[in-house]
């Protein structure tokens, strides 16, 4: 499982950075009002996909995630679709990220065409004060409505994402989501906390992160309720009915190789990861010339390979082969924090239990020197 | 020169009253710097006392002046230390006086540090003369303070000069009144020469540079000369005076000052207060006041990261050289690991160590809480000194335990009376005396040396706005019910956060230790009962509660290696940790003991 996979990049991550405001909890690369820009960027994207047809193999998955992916608009992700199908391998996983307000039928028609299989639906909250703090601009009706176009289109995966901790939200608040969840019948759920990310408006305004507990109480409320729902716990923020996990994201957590094409977008391929530099401008020219877009490179050496395999490996709730992954830096933590009821082990193989899962940061603390 | 044309004085001045400026503007005056040669305040030598105006060391400045009467005189312009830490140091200064300058703020008025070396100058029989300064200011009120002024020394309001050193308004009366009220010395020639250390700096090149004033006799360059007290002897490498730089003349003779290179390797062999004399043709009786100084304020210092510690050593010795009221050994805590239990002369002088050690020697440090010098009488009959909450015996083996006590002046404006009183009475204080000067009260009380090596200082300004003024005095030892009491973590003692406490105000002190550590040790993986105890009975007890969830962040392809150094980050935040027994404790829980606000309010 070192350097590059033999066969080729296996999964694909395209970033369509549009969106119509940037949303107060965003510090991720996204245009706003550049919407005159997207059939250039559409040409860049085409064109950096076909500068690495040599490291890339069938994809076993896709995901176009952004930015506002449905801000492209059905046409143009028509033509994308387009490229990337020959790429695709049999019964792969092909994602795309929607905000609610942004859906149509139209559009859900043209990337059913195009081979989506799996919409992902910003939602973030069923609360319409909450969904105010965090600068959304869908209504609650706007998810209702988009949740029954998506059933309609004929797309096979449906899953939603959520926001918790965010400041002023109450249990009832959250049991509110749940049952819009269990309404909506999704078959997956991404459930984060609210970071208070640097960069973004919402870490420079007034509002302060919620409390340890009461955030600590929400995350479990919606565990347990997802779980009540049938939802399997299968990573540290994500849920999924049996069959509906997502497999790009599995790809990230189990250190496979994936490429990243567009602006601000990252690749990990062997020992390699690099990033597009922001500015949508440079990436365009650049692509526009012929050339490779601005980007930075970090060289992995086998210590931090190492390192990412537990800190990723561990989110997912399944057998942590520590064969694969190597040894941890300090082996002696397992023991006591299995002692410590943060964690399982077996022949090779460590499995966080859901208090240590709560934890994963302070574990890996104890069982990795990262420096 | 013959000493009816010699003047010795200070000046004596609170911090910020503008003793440097009127040091300046004679130098100036009397031709002994250029105008472009006057670096500001030429007398404090080091940036940090520059940065808190304050002179920590004295020196003494010769230069000629021609007076009115058409004679020339020599006035040696002896400096004193500015604060309340350096009283002795300010006493030896002012022995080598015949006068001082007593120079107050117009528009502030007297300051008890000003008072209490007032006091001191007029015990020693000096000709003061009152200068009201910074007449120039909007606020000032001459008429007021000449009057406090002239009280303070019983003298007419009319001889209170008014100058402004600023603008030099005045200046020139000021070196009049030197020459006209201040009496010459009267050393006898022919005596066994008598010199007076008022004080002594490491050249690292030179050795130390005692700083004299001859009272008789006379003393060359190239002879053999002896420190009365320590008993050493050596040559006089260098004899001189500074004007204002280091200049030799060869001899000082009864009446002069100056500086004597001894070529001594150690401040210790030459004490501030000791006579020096002539090694062949030695003096009988040393001159009087010699007593050896003592550190009244202990705590440890340790370094942040246990790899500094040979350098913190070297730091405290460099330090030492300059300073032999600087007393350190080595001191093992189970919570800091190696470091230095340090004694100083008070908190001002710990504070510009401490602060010495992190920006000149960029050491990164924890203070442990202060304490004073404690006499213990065991159950046996055998007196301990006890200098640090560890070495206390436990209780069933003390008899009594006496703690040194203070004479606290204080001057307050009159409606922070009550504030202060209230303060003094909460420090467990004595009330002594209360008296009128001005539009201000002297109050007077005898505290606790323990109650204020905290934040008194902090406190007694915050709740006068900044007005009020201290200096204190030793005056004795008392007996008090004091009690140890130590701080746990997870059950287990912590040595660094013990601290001796008056048996009334344990459970508040507890109280308030534990509250505060809650707020300050972050939650880990397990809960951390944090309790504080005496002997072995717990008087208050917090938790901090278990750990219960990191951020619940996404992380996809795009986040890996953010997430990565967020890792890295935080690790490198836990080597700034201590731990004790499985707990980390940031270096800040270290401090929670310093902060008593809160307590006492």
């Amino acid at each position: 499982m070192t350097g590059g996979d033999p066969a080729g990049v296996a999964h694909l991550y395209v970033h369509l950075p549009f969106c119509a405001s940037r949303c107060g909890y965003c510090a991720f690369v996204v245009e706003v009002g550049r919407e005159d820009a997207r059939d250039a960027y559409l040409d860049a994207l085409i064109a950096e996909l076909h500068r690495e047809a040599h490291v890339v193999g069938p994809f076993e998955t896709v995901y176009l995630g952004g930015g506002t992916p449905s801000l492209m608009g059905a046409e143009r992700l028509a033509r994308l679709l387009a490229e990337i199908g020959p790429l695709l391998a049999p019964g792969a996983e092909v994602s795309m990220e929607a905000n609610p307000e942004t859906v149509t039928e139209d559009l859900l028609a043209a990337l059913a065409e195009g081979g989506v299989t799996r919409l992902s639906l910003g939602v973030q909250s069923s609360h319409t004060p909450l969904l105010g703090i965090l600068d959304r601009r869908a209504t609650p009706d706007d998810a209702v409505r988009a949740v029954e176009l998506a059933r309609a289109s004929g797309i096979p995966m449906l899953s939603v994402d959520f926001i918790l901790a965010v400041p002023g939200q109450s249990p009832a608040d959250l049991a509110a989501d749940l049952e819009w969840i269990a309404a909506a019948g999704a078959d997956h759920v991404s459930w984060y906390e609210l970071e208070f990310k640097e960069g973004s408006a919402i870490a420079r305004g007034d509002m302060v992160p919620a409390d340890e507990d009461l955030a600590a109480d929400l995350y479990l409320q919606a565990v347990e309720g997802l779980e009540g729902l049938g939802y399997r716990w299968y990573e540290l923020a994500n849920f999924a009915r049996a069959g509906a996990e997502c497999r790009h994201s599995l790809a990230y957590w189990g250190a496979r190789d994936y490429l990243g094409i567009g602006v601000g977008a990252v690749s990990t391929i062997g020992d390699e990861r690099r990033r597009n530099a922001p500015g949508l401008d440079r990436y365009m020219a650049a692509l526009d010339a012929g050339d490779t877009p601005p980007r930075t490179r970090e060289t992995l050496d086998a210590d931090t390979r190492r390192r990412e395999r537990w800190m990723l490996g561990t989110r997912v709730d399944d057998d942590f082969d520590t064969a694969w992954a190597g040894p941890p830096d300090h082996p002696a933590a397992l023991a006591r924090m299995q002692a410590q009821g943060l964690l399982e082990t077996g022949p090779g193989t460590v499995r966080l239990t859901r208090r240590g899962r709560l934890l994963q940061n302070a574990v890996m603390q104890q069982l990795m020197d990262f420096a | 020169m013959d000493q009816s044309h010699i003047r010795n004085f200070s000046i004596i001045a609170h911090i910020d009253h503008g003793k440097s400026t009127l040091a300046d503007r004679i130098l100036q005056l009397t031709g002994a710097v250029s105008e472009r040669d006057m670096q500001a305040q030429m007398l404090d030598s080091m940036d940090l006392e520059r940065e808190r105006g304050i002179t920590i060391k004295a020196q003494a400045v010769r230069v000629l002046y021609t007076a009115d009467d058409g004679e020339t005189y020599q006035l040696n312009l002896i400096d004193t230390p500015g604060h309340v830490d350096f009283a002795y140091e300010v006493s030896r200064s002012l022995a080598a006086c015949e006068g001082a300058l007593l120079v107050v703020d117009a528009s502030q008025g007297i300051e008890a540090q000003t008072l209490a070396n007032a006091y001191l100058a007029i015990e020693g029989d000096l000709e003061l003369v009152p200068v009201l300064n910074k007449i120039d200011l909007p606020a000032a009120d001459p008429e007021l303070h000449s009057r406090a002024l002239s009280d303070l020394i019983g003298d007419d309001p009319e001889n209170v000069l008014r100058i402004s050193a600023k603008t030099g308004v005045g200046v020139k009366e000021v070196l009049e009144a030197v020459v006209t009220r201040m009496p010459p010395p009267r050393g006898i020639l022919d005596a066994p020469a008598r010199a007076l250390v008022f004080d002594s700096v490491y050249d690292q090149y030179r050795g130390v540079v005692a700083f004299v004033r001859v009272v008789d006799g006379e003393l060359k360059a190239r002879t053999t000369l002896r420190a009365m007290a320590t008993g050493s002897n050596f040559d006089a490498e260098e004899i001189g005076v500074m004007s204002p730089v280091m200049t030799p003349i060869g001899h000082l003779s009864a009446g002069e000052s100056g500086y004597i290179v001894t070529g001594l390797k150690s401040l210790n062999e030459l004490r501030v207060g000791d006579t020096i004399t002539l090694a062949q043709a030695p003096a009988t009786e040393a001159l009087p006041g010699y007593r050896e100084v003592k550190p009244m304020v202990f705590c440890g210092l340790f370094p942040v990261d246990s790899d500094e510690y040979p350098d913190l050593r070297d730091a405290l010795e460099k330090l030492s050289l300059n300073d032999a009221s600087l007393v350190w050994e080595p001191e093992t805590s189970q919570a800091l690991g190696f470091g230095f239990r340090c004694g100083f002369l008070g908190l001002l002088h710990m504070d510009i160590i401490r602060e010495r050690l992190e920006r000149e020697y960029d050491l990164d440090l924890i203070t442990t809480t202060p304490n004073v010098e404690y006499q213990v009488t065991t159950t046996a009959g055998v007196v301990t000194e006890v200098r640090s909450p560890v070495d206390l015996p436990s209780p069933n083996h003390i008899e009594q335990i006496e703690e040194p006590y203070v004479r606290c002046t204080m001057l307050v404006p009159q409606d922070g009376v009550g504030a202060v009183m209230g303060l003094c009475q909460e420090r467990r204080g004595q009330f002594v005396t209360m008296t009128p000067i001005e539009n201000r009260q002297q109050v007077v009380y005898d505290m606790p040396l323990a109650e204020i090596v905290l934040d008194f200082y902090d406190q007694l300004k915050s709740r006068t706005r900044g007005y009020a003024s201290l200096d204190y005095e030793m005056i004795d030892g008392r007996v008090s019910p004091l009690v140890k009491l130590d701080i746990l973590l997870a059950g287990e003692p912590v040595d660094a956060l013990s601290m001796i406490v008056h048996r009334d105000s344990a459970y508040a002190r507890g109280k308030g230790l534990v509250d505060r550590l809650k707020e300050t040790i972050p939650r880990q993986m397990f809960e951390v009962p944090v309790q504080a105890a005496i002997g072995g009975k717990i008087i208050a007890r917090e938790t901090v509660k278990a750990k219960r969830k990191d951020v619940l962040a996404k992380c996809y392809g795009g986040d890996i290696s953010r997430k990565r150094k967020l890792l890295e980050k935080q690790k490198e935040g836990k080597k700034r940790m201590k731990h004790v027994g499985n707990v980390e404790v940031p270096q800040e829980a270290f401090l929670a003991v310093l902060q008593l606000d809160g307590d006492s309010q």
